[in-house]
């Protein structure tokens, strides 16, 4: 359990130790005034991505708050941790290098695509946590410029979870990155569905309340248009949080899961889900999942849960 | 108490009864129901709370066969909506009444299958030779359902009783958000799908290509017959009237096909194939409470009360809904062919079939199933086909399409019927005729019976 294939060549990062979990908000209010202040001066940001790995030790869970975390988005309330509460965990440490001022792309616009994550373990709440993230792959996209946020979740030394997230840094060019073209779009039809979420306008408020996520695209209509953003829309972890906790009783603690985003989810929604669950002699092995507008129509997002 | 073989017995002592292992099984039978008429929802019972109406469907049980006073066995019943301030329902119910308020009671619920399997546990006492008599029933009111505070004031509620210092006091209430003030109604949607029930029938519907002709053909039958067995005066001794409503309110005599085709489609919109499921071919929500008196042939021969059928045998499924690998109201589809199997027993041999009709498209997405090669081989494992149900004997008298359905209650009219009709056949035939029940439930359970014909 030691060496996994995705930790990565860590030796070549230089290891920053945070005394503490950083303060999210502190964080954006931070990521703002920078971007403001080299629009105006007109600096440049690095071409590459810093190399480097932020790390906090002894990280405690607050048990409110996780209890607050499994209600929102209709779990049990169980003294393991969810593999997607523990994404909610590492989140400030990954902000605190996305942040950092040798970090080359602006913070504000950075769109989630896709997030991975495994899990090798249950993870009591009362462990104390060893939590780390750094970043990797820049990478060129039709749209922009891509990146993967790496994370991961030590316990007794021991990688319980790690966490790929990717962003894109939308209308970001960098010179060098092959952008490719623009793939086609696949047509979707939706299939016969299993399940029906109805998203109120205060769904992105609620999850920024558990997850410490305050980005103000998901806070209100005036703060998302404040930022270009016709609406307010869904935290996309709400959704793999909300998804994946209707499957956590069959899916169990050791288990790798996948959600891609498709369209961003306006708030208040109507989302038709359908939920399929594969299984070898009996036993659960993976659930597919797909989500899409009822009335639009439209495809959201997708993934899977499978076992390690 | 109990003698063990090193215990010495003196000689003079009596003989011990029979220890419960040896004690023979009995049959527990079906003495009679009465029901109040189902009303639609706020109508005739938008003042009546569940115990008003249970209350009402006891005592007009106990004056039909002179129960006064009479200390019962054991009286079980239950409702699906229910207040917490409820939680002893059946006892209040029974207080009220006028059983002997020195009558045992509990409370059961099972979603819809509630009055059936009250009907169940207690025949099952009775046949250990636990009871002697008993009273199965159900009640349930959608006028008068319990409303909840939101999760939001609940919290700050329970936030504010834990509170010591006024600080503590006023924080908890800085938590309130106007939203929070808005009450929550209770909901027919499945909590770990968000569709309601109707959706998810659609769903089911949808899958066994149900059409909507055969949904409104079943609608009409059912309003047809419960008309004529009013017509032919068989629910006389099945029915007290209250407050003043003698037959159920959602009855239709003089509806047809082309009233029924008229309907526009209330579920299953954005399926994306035809909606078929309109408010004529699916049930209302009602209000309304039935009770069935059981007991062991001894209690009724004592009483000298009528013995109408024998609770043979019961079974009870549930199925994997959540993630779609089974409709949401399917169980029944498993629990009668696991029955059938059990008493050796098929699908010809019911002179009554009774098939709860949530829907019509259940009743008929059943049918299809134990038709189907396909469903019988992978899902139940069967070599062939279950079999068809003869159309003439399916809800002879009307189901809960006409009559309507207030959840809990529905078991309790179903049992009550059969055991009569079986009862007339008897009288009439001269033969032991057999009667199959098959109530679906919400969270993806069923429960289904055999009654036979004393």
């Amino acid at each position: 359990m030691n060496a996994h294939p995705e930790a990565g060549p860590a030796s070549r990062r230089e290891e920053v130790r945070l005394p503490e979990l950083p303060s999210v908000s502190r964080l954006l209010v931070h990521a703002a005034t920078t971007a403001a202040r080299e629009r105006l001066s007109g600096t440049s940001r690095p071409a590459a991505l810093p190399a480097v790995r932020h790390t906090v030790d002894s990280v405690r869970v607050e048990l409110e708050r996780l209890t607050r975390f499994q209600h929102l988005v209709g779990g049990t309330v169980r003294d393991s941790l969810p593999s997607a509460f523990l994404h909610t965990v590492t989140f400030p440490v990954a902000m605190s290098v996305l942040t950092r001022a040798d970090f080359p792309l602006p913070l504000p616009g950075l769109v989630q695509l896709a997030n991975h994550v495994r899990q090798y373990r249950a993870v009591h709440f009362a462990e104390p946590l060893t939590l780390s993230a750094w970043v990797e792959n820049l990478r060129g996209h039709y749209a922009g410029t891509r990146l993967d946020v790496r994370t991961e979740v030590l316990a007794d030394g021991e990688a319980v979870w790690q966490g790929t997230s990717e962003y894109l840094a939308k209308g970001v060019f960098r010179p060098g990155l092959d952008t490719g073209a623009r793939p086609a779009r696949e047509d979707f039809t939706p299939p016969a569905p299993t399940a029906r979420w109805r998203l109120g306008v205060d769904a992105g408020r609620e999850y920024a309340m558990v997850s410490g996520d305050f980005n103000p695209i998901h806070l209100s209509t005036v703060s998302a248009r404040l930022l270009g953003m016709k609406r307010s829309i869904a935290h996309g972890m709400y959704l793999a949080s909300r998804v994946l906790a209707g499957i956590e009783a069959v899916a169990g603690d050791e288990h790798e899961w996948n959600i891609r985003f498709a369209a961003p989810v306006y708030l208040p929604a109507a989302l038709a889900l359908r939920i399929e669950d594969e299984s070898r002699n009996e036993h659960w092995v993976a659930s597919s999942f797909t989500a899409w507008g009822e009335h639009s129509r439209r495809l959201h997002f997708s993934g899977s849960v499978r076992t390690l | 108490m109990t003698a063990t073989p090193e215990s010495p017995t003196p000689k003079s002592a009596p003989q011990p009864a029979p220890a419960a292992e040896t004690r023979p099984v009995r049959s527990a039978v079906v003495i009679g129901g009465n029901r109040i008429p189902f009303a639609r929802a706020h109508g005739a019972y938008a003042g009546a709370s569940n115990q008003d109406m249970l209350t009402a469907a006891l005592d007009g049980l106990v004056a039909r066969f002179g129960l006064q006073d009479e200390r019962i066995g054991e009286v079980a019943a239950g409702a699906v909506l229910k207040h917490s301030r409820d939680f002893n329902l059946t006892r209040e119910a029974v207080l009220g009444s006028a059983l002997s308020p020195e009558t045992p009671v509990y409370d059961l619920q099972q979603a819809c299958a509630t009055g059936l399997e009250t009907v169940i546990g207690l025949a099952n006492k009775i046949k250990l030779g636990q009871i002697d008599s008993a009273i199965a029933g159900g009640v349930d009111s959608t006028s008068d359902a319990p409303i909840a505070v939101s999760e939001g004031l609940r919290s700050v509620l329970l936030e504010l009783g834990r509170a010591r210092s006024p600080k503590q006091k006023l924080a908890a209430l800085a938590r309130l958000r106007p939203k929070d003030l808005a009450p929550e109604a209770p909901s027919t949607a499945e909590p770990r799908t968000g569709l309601s029930m109707g959706e998810h029938q659609a769903l089911t519907t949808a899958a066994w290509k149900i059409t909507r002709e055969a949904q409104d053909e079943l609608a009409l039958a059912s309003h047809a017959n419960l008309a004529a067995a009013y017509g032919r005066g068989f629910f006389d001794d099945l029915i007290t009237p209250y407050r003043g409503l003698v037959k159920d309110g959602n009855l239709r005599p003089d509806t047809s096909l082309e009233k029924l085709a008229k309907l526009q489609p209330v579920f299953g919109k954005t399926l994306g194939e035809e909606a078929t499921m309109t408010a004529g071919n699916s049930t209302p929500l009602t209000d309304g409470a039935s009770a069935v008196l059981l007991g062991s042939e001894d209690f009724a021969r004592r009483n000298d009360l009528p013995m109408l059928a024998r609770v043979v045998d019961a079974e009870a499924a549930a199925v994997d809904f959540v993630h779609g690998k089974e409709g949401l109201l399917m169980a029944p589809a498993y629990a009668v062919p696991r029955l059938l199997e059990r008493n050796g027993l098929r699908l010809s041999d019911f002179d009554f079939v009774e098939i709860h009709e949530a829907f019509a498209g259940t009743v008929l997405c059943h049918l299809a199933a134990w038709e189907s090669e396909e469903f019988c081989r992978n899902k139940l494992g069967l070599d062939s086909p279950l079999g068809s149900v003869d159309r003439a004997r399916l809800n002879v008298t009307g189901s809960s399409l006409a009559a309507g359905h207030p959840f809990a209650a529905t078991g309790g009219r179903i049992v009550a019927t059969v055991a009569k009709l079986l009862h007339e056949q008897a009288a009439a035939e001269g033969r032991r005729g057999r009667g199959l029940v098959s109530v679906c439930a919400a969270g993806g359970q069923g429960v289904a019976a055999i009654l036979e014909a004393c």
